[in-house]
């Protein structure tokens, strides 16, 4: 569900199941539905035809993919790249799904962290990237990424691209507004804990009378619960959900968070939650590192009053993505050339210092581009230095096939009590029960 | 509406073929409309049959698409019996319906017997106009229609501001997301049910309208007494056919909760059938449960068919 860019509200494809006509038609609708989105597979064709040297790329749409597949071909002139957009992380994942199980397959692929999980448990679908030399960089890349997609036999299933840190930003004109400090370092003492983040937005919320933060659910919980030393699984791989105090403590303060009426309660990445933030409706939301570049493109006109402080509660990280090679790709060494070029700890940097994201290659976050590196759009604020504190002293958690369901129904339990008027002393306990309902637990 | 099949009858023909190469021409007759009907049953058979008899197959196993199929006899539907999100979708879809069919309805009854007046000037105009909503993209009426219902930004909250209502959440509630996408159906299909009305009431001789005036039948008596008797047997299919759509409605709920489409919304609030089966099947690739799903729909539209059928025959009966 998080992607490293917006989430669009029209998925492309699965949107004209119309009004019946016969009554055949409805228990037609999973194979009607199996076919649209066979039908929906993108971009075959072309690209990666013969030469064995060019190749077809499925990415992610509104991540400006296209600007790193355009320096590639600069480089190599003679390499052709197939670039296909094929929507919302999400929705990449679920195509990529329909092509593994039965239809024209790309050479490369984008997957999202929280994707990758599922992916990881079926490793024959997928070219073993020790077989082109992954062992050789393996050790390039921060360990607690490289691991998540590496299979249980330790096949080598995607290379790391980019990891989001966390970070809070926020509008210093509302805060200037609201008698609260605009400086960086001064906002980031407001808030040492989240605790304290909560007591902020209710200084913000009597002063000005409006929303503090755009919602609990995302910009609290969802931070709070990858700040954690163990999440949804234990080391061992078991289930504990439900009795980590962790998880408890992350999902109670969401809760405080959604109760204390300092939300607009805007779901993140909702159409309306994209009017509220060009509108200013809320003044801070939890930003990671690609999610800069959806705040400049959503509201370009709030160029300058934007600036980025510390997340509260230590350290953690939201997003990053992997790059795969299915195994029936045509040509896996011309997607692996692109790989290993661009994903190299010198190709992120300069990925870095194009878009923003943040490199999973701890070896340049030293180089003076990344660290002294500062966002005129957010003030000058020195993101390349926040955003790599942000990821120091983070404690690795294994991530397991189930961890973005359970993820999404304690999302949603917290919007309930946000926007739908649930019970706040229910919430959890109607959590884990849509969560065992949900993967079957 | 329905399908209508339109059998290809050879013409007779005017004099019996000669007695020589009977066999050949007579084999190639008998052959010939095979052929000509054969186009629609292949496609049938690969889009229609295949797929139809393939979903009750898969309904039995734990099917991951990427992955390993392991059959496990009746546990989908088991499973799914056991499963408040089926039962929350069922009851979803069945408020949903009822709140599109009956305004829809009442709306297309009314509408129907004003365009049938005689005196009604511009008509065609008019006739014409209420089918527009019909053929407007499905997709662009639920982004228009979550943009004017929405909380902040909406004009409907706006103008419900105006006159001091707090604003409505149409779409975190579970009444207001129903409301809004009844209000889709609504407008979308309330014209094509009008023109079925229209048609049908045209069959009806003015004389007979005309006849109830004179012996002093005022406008109600004249719709109480005429216009609903003598739509009795299109009411009942509208019915039948709103009912089979409302159980399939879809793009409307996947529109709106644009955070979380899938589900319509946190807490399922406006999740349908159809789109209940859509997430596990293409949001969890749980595609043996997903088809379990599938089956259920389609026991539910049969049983409704059937009831049709009956009350059909009762209405024949009654003549």
């Amino acid at each position: 569900m998080w992607s490293s860019g917006r989430e669009f509200p029209i998925s492309a494809c699965p949107k004209t199941l119309e009004k019946p006509v016969t009554f055949r038609v409805p228990l037609l609708l999973v194979v009607g539905a199996l076919a649209l989105s066979a039908a929906c597979t993108p971009g075959t064709g072309g690209g990666g035809g013969g030469d064995g040297r060019s190749f077809e790329f499925w990415s992610f749409a509104a991540i400006n993919q296209k600007v790193s597949v355009d320096a590639y071909h600069g480089k190599h002139p003679d390499v052709q790249v197939k670039l296909t957009e094929v929507g919302t992380s999400t929705e990449t994942a679920q195509a990529l799904t329909t092509a593994l199980a039965g239809g024209k397959v790309p050479d490369l692929v984008l997957i999202q962290g929280d994707n990758l999980p599922k992916f990881v448990q079926q490793p024959q679908n997928f070219v073993d990237l020790r077989t082109l030399g992954a062992d050789d960089v393996k050790g390039d890349y921060l360990d607690w990424v490289m691991k998540q997609s590496i299979a249980k036999d330790g096949e080598v299933l995607g290379m790391p691209t980019d990891v989001g840190g966390m970070a809070i930003a926020y509008r210093t004109d509302l805060f200037a507004a609201a008698g609260l400090p605009t400086d960086p370092a001064a906002a980031s003492a407001l808030w040492p804990s989240w605790d304290a983040f909560i007591e902020t937005g209710k200084r913000y919320k009597q002063a000005t009378g409006k929303a503090f933060l755009d919602n609990a659910a995302t910009s609290v919980f969802y931070q709070a619960v990858n700040q954690v030393s163990e999440k949804y699984y234990d080391d061992a791989r078991n289930l504990v959900y439900d009795r980590n105090p962790q998880v408890r403590a992350a999902f109670d303060l969401g809760v405080k968070a959604a109760t204390a009426g300092i939300t607009a309660g805007q779901s993140s990445f909702e159409t309306a939650w994209s009017a509220g933030l060009a509108q200013g409706q809320y003044a801070a939301v939890a930003a990671p590192s690609w999610m800069l570049n959806t705040i400049r493109s959503t509201a370009p006109d709030t160029k300058g009053k934007w600036a980025i402080a510390k997340i509260p509660g230590g350290a953690g990280n939201w997003g990053g993505s992997y790059l795969a090679i299915p195994k029936r790709a045509k040509n896996p060494q011309a997607a692996w050339d692109y790989i290993k070029e661009m994903q190299s700890p010198q190709g992120q940097l300069e990925h870095f210092t194009r878009v923003g994201a943040l490199p999973s290659t701890p070896s340049v976050y030293q180089d003076d581009k990344l660290a002294s590196s500062k966002d005129p759009f957010f003030s000058d604020a020195p993101t390349g230095k926040i955003y790599t504190d942000s990821l120091l002293g983070l404690k690795p958690f294994y991530i397991g096939p189930d961890s973005a369901t359970i993820g999404q129904e304690f999302l949603n339990a917290i919007t309930n009590v946000e926007q739908s008027g649930g019970d706040p002393a229910t919430a959890w306990d109607d959590a884990v029960r849509n969560i065992k309902t949900a993967i079957g637990g | 509406m329905s399908g209508v099949v339109v059998a290809l009858v050879p013409a007779p023909r005017a004099a019996p073929p000669a007695p020589v190469r009977r066999t050949a021409r007579g084999l190639g007759e008998r052959l010939a409309p095979y052929a000509y009907i054969a186009p629609f049953f292949v496609l049938f058979g690969i889009f229609g049959l295949f797929p139809f008899a393939f979903t009750f197959y898969v309904a039995l196993f734990d099917w991951n698409p990427i992955g390993d199929q392991v059959f496990i006899g009746v546990d989908n539907f088991t499973r799914m019996f056991a499963d408040p999100r089926f039962w929350n979708a069922a009851r979803n879809t069945v408020s949903i319906w009822f709140l599109s069919t009956v305004p829809q309805l009442s709306l297309a009854l009314v509408l129907a017997h004003v365009l049938n007046h005689a005196r009604l000037r511009f008509a065609l105009f008019f006739r014409m106009s209420v089918l527009v909503p019909y053929v407007t993209s499905v997709a662009a009426t639920a982004i228009v229609f979550a943009q004017l219902f929405d909380r902040d930004y909406g004009m409907l909250n706006w103008l419900l501001g105006l006159v001091g209502v707090a604003p409505v959440d149409f779409v975190q509630s579970t009444a207001g997301s129903h409301v809004l996408i009844a209000t889709m159906v609504t407008w979308r299909w309330f014209g094509y049910t009008t023109l079925l009305y229209l048609a049908s009431l045209q069959a009806v001789p003015l004389a007979v309208y005309e006849a109830a005036a004179i012996d002093g039948a005022g406008p109600w008596q004249r719709f109480r007494h005429i216009t609903i008797p003598s739509l009795r047997p299109v009411i009942i299919f509208t019915v039948v056919t709103s009912t089979i759509g409302g159980l399939q409605i879809f793009t409307e709920p996947l529109l709106i909760a644009t955070g979380a489409p899938l589900t319509c919304g946190a807490v399922r609030q406006c999740q349908t059938l159809t789109l209940f089966l859509y997430e596990q099947g293409f949001g969890e690739f749980e595609f043996g449960y997903g088809s379990a799903v599938g089956v259920a729909l389609f026991a539910m539209v049969v049983v409704i068919a059937a009831v049709n059928y009956l009350l059909a025959g009762r209405i024949r009966a009654d003549r």
